[in-house]
């Protein structure tokens, strides 16, 4: 009985006007948001690829002038020697074999590789540089990339597919469900269908079967095709299992707003009432709160803004210059080509460049930890905030998703941090040393290699945002039910 | 059968039924004549289980309409003031959907066979619903009743606002239905009708049944006097109450 209910919801679907151009504007806004997002991923990865490049050219030019001083020195016979200062081209060994020269001269891009579902997400991804120079430098110099994208982009988000599922999907879904009984009702065919043994569940029910299955086999078919044209690393188990939990994602979020539909629909106003009842709570539970969340985050933990951070970072910096150098060494330091005295006084500028590069680090590093934690607790507050509005939940499990979250990014942070300070280890002992470099030493730098977070951390994370939009279902489903039995069929 | 005991509703403090007892047969066209209000359409949505009763029991061939509303449904067909269909499906289609709601299923020439009995032009047949006129919709909504096979029909003034070729032919098919046995209670303000369909007349008051007669032993003028009769006491007691 209620297969033949869902396929006269079907049909009559088929045959209303309003059907197709909801359907047309779902296949239009996720295709562009597939190709926005896909386009976004392509960006990161070229920037990426073409910042690595441009560095390890520099590298290997290097390599080239220590490998011709290498030949040189072995035609001609003589010591293999360290270069002190920068010297005229051609004129003894060159800076490629200087390991203070090459750590901080040129840099290794880190870069944090999307997942398989990145073009589905950008989350924050178009703030955060997914590639960052490590070089001898300091931990200011690492991160001054950050945030120097359009502030456009960072004011309004980018247009991307959780965009389209979070904002726009709620309201394909209401335009077909809002009037889901009140206009049977007020058609008369309400009476002539329930004079019939039928109930009002059964009824419901395949109201929003016919029209969920719909509209979630376009969306999630979609869905697949953008992550087939889109998408990155489709041969991985990752990419297909976290798809796998975008799916399961989306359709709770999607039955969340078709129950709400119902739940309207249950206490009998009339359609137009609905529409605006409905309206009303989209525009509280995708807008107003998590509005309010943000704000309410920002302003019981202020997270100081990178530019304050940057400020902070070059004050400290100053200081720390100020408390080691002179006015003269602090100009030799800056020019060391100009050091009068020879190699052996330029030697003592560059140990001392050394030093004081850790201190400034000393005194900058505490900084940006600060920061961390701060942006952390933020972050904490608007996960347990997350369960007032299911569009918060599903922009985090989202993000989640899509490895785009701030606590994905945080985990790349952290082991660039680490690789900075191996990087800053690696050359300034050989520099300190004064071991001359080598050609074939170049071929043990170290490399930055991403450790991805374990799956199970992942769902970890993902869960109280799945969960929580699960009980929210749950009781969107469970009160029209109960309400189910007062519903008035025929007016009195 | 249709049968009302001590059958109560009441909204808040207004009593739109003040304890109804009715039986109506096998064969029976039970006619209910009263003004607007006073209860004959709070009665049909009782038996159709639309509304839940305040006290008595109504009981769709033996069975508590309230205790196994799905079963009573299937036995029961209602044709409303205006029967309403889907607009944007044709008359063989909206009838294919109900009989299939109602568990019964045909072959398209059954179907068909329906339509042609209850009157519908053969060439409006396969024609969308919403260019139908009145008078087609509620033959159609006899068709969905016998494709049904109903054992009983509620009918709520379904011949108010037909021309009277159109109420003519309503009548002379509810003739039909009686013939073949159906237990049939419709809520009407055409006297006239009343008296040439019925086997018996209720008239309704204020949420009560004043006076039941049997048509075959009551002329036209009759069934007019006596309503009137009713309906000015009432009128009167309204005002001594006012």
């Amino acid at each position: 009985m209620i297969k033949l209910m869902i396929s006269h919801e079907t049909r009559q679907l088929f045959r209303s006007g309003a059907l197709w151009s909801i359907l047309g504007l779902v296949v239009l806004a996720i295709v562009f948001a597939a190709w926005s997002g896909g386009r976004s991923v392509t960006r990161q990865l070229a920037g990426a690829g073409a910042a690595a490049k441009f560095e390890d050219g520099l590298r290997n030019h290097m390599r080239r002038d220590a490998e011709k001083y290498e030949a040189k020195v072995i035609a001609e016979g003589g010591e293999y020697q360290f270069a002190s200062v920068r010297h005229a081209p051609g004129m003894g060994p060159p800076q490629g074999t200087n390991a203070g020269a090459v750590g901080a001269e040129t840099a290794m891009y880190v870069s944090l590789p999307p997942t398989g579902l990145a073009a589905l997400s950008i989350g924050q991804s178009d703030i955060q540089l997914n590639y960052l120079p490590v070089s001898m430098a300091t931990t200011l110099d690492v991160t001054k990339y950050l945030e120097l994208e359009n502030p456009v982009s960072l004011m309004t988000g980018s247009l991307d597919i959780a965009f389209v599922v979070i904002f726009l999907l709620p309201i394909f879904i209401l335009a077909m469900s809002y009037d889901l009984l009140s206009s049977e009702k007020e058609r008369g065919t309400l009476a002539m269908i329930l004079a019939h043994p039928i109930s009002l569940r059964e009824l419901l029910a395949s109201k929003i079967i016919a029209r969920a299955g719909m509209l979630l086999t376009v969306v999630l078919a979609l869905g697949l095709i953008a992550l087939f044209s889109v998408g990155t690393d489709l041969g991985s188990a990752d990419t297909w299992a976290r798809f796998g939990l975008w799916v399961i994602a989306t359709l709770l979020y999607a039955l969340f707003w078709f129950s709400l539909a119902v739940l309207v629909n249950v206490y009998g106003n009339n359609s137009a009432t609905n529409g605006t009842v409905l309206a009303g709570i989209w525009l509280v539970v995708v807008v107003v709160v998590p509005t309010l969340v943000s704000l309410v985050a920002t302003a019981v933990y202020p997270a100081p803004s990178r530019m304050e951070l940057t400020v902070a970072a070059r004050a400290a910096q100053t200081v720390a210059e100020k408390n080691y150098m002179s006015k003269l060494d602090e100009y030799y330091y800056d020019h060391l080509e100009y050091v009068p005295e020879g190699d052996q006084k330029a030697m003592d500028f560059l140990t001392l460049a050394q030093a004081n590069n850790n201190s400034i680090e000393k005194a900058v590093r505490p900084l940006y930890d600060e920061f961390q934690v701060q942006l952390n607790r933020q972050e904490a507050l608007v996960q347990r905030f997350q369960f007032l509005s299911p569009a918060i939940m599903m922009q985090l499990a989202l993000n989640e998703i899509s490895g785009t979250s701030a606590d994905r990014y945080e985990h790349f942070l952290e082991q660039v941090y680490d690789f900075h300070d191996q990087w800053k280890e690696f050359f300034s002992v050989k520099f300190l040393e004064r071991y001359p470099l080598k050609p074939a030493d170049y071929e043990a730098f170290p490399e930055f290699d991403y450790d991805e977070e374990g799956f199970a951390l992942v769902l970890a994370r993902l869960l109280p945002s799945l969960l929580g939009m699960f009980v929210l279902l749950l009781g969107v489903v469970l009160v029209p039910t109960l309400a189910l039995r007062r519903y008035q069929v025929a007016a009195r | 059968m249709l049968e009302a005991i001590n059958l109560k509703k009441a909204y808040g403090n207004m009593e739109a039924l003040k304890g109804l007892d009715l039986t109506v047969n096998s064969g029976d066209v039970y006619c209910l004549l009263g003004a607007n209000g006073a209860g004959k359409t709070t009665t049909i949505n009782l038996f159709l289980n639309f509304i839940e009763p305040t006290g008595g029991t109504a009981k769709v061939c033996g069975i508590d309409v309230t205790e196994q509303p799905l079963e009573t449904k299937k036995l029961l067909a209602y044709i409303p003031e205006q029967v309403m269909l889907y607009g944007n499906l044709t008359a063989m289609e909206n009838l294919r959907y109900f009989a299939q709601l109602g568990g019964h299923d045909y072959a398209p020439d059954e179907y068909r066979g329906f339509l042609n009995r209850v009157g519908l032009q053969p060439d409006a047949i396969d024609q969308r619903i919403k260019t139908y006129s009145k008078g087609m919709r509620q033959k159609v909504g006899v068709a969905i009743a016998l494709a049904k096979r109903a054992k009983v029909l509620l009918l709520d003034e379904p011949t108010s606002g037909l021309d009277p070729k159109a109420s003519n032919e309503f009548s002379q098919l509810l003739l039909q239905l009686k013939a073949d046995g159906a237990a049939i209670l419709m809520a009407t303000h055409d006297l006239f009708r009343a008296k040439e369909t019925g086997t018996r007349i209720g008239i309704m008051n204020e949420g009560r049944l004043v006076q039941e007669l049997s048509t075959d032993e009551v002329s036209h003028a009759d069934v007019e006097r006596i309503y009137l009769e009713h309906m000015h006491a009432g009128d009167q007691y309204s005002q001594k109450v006012a």
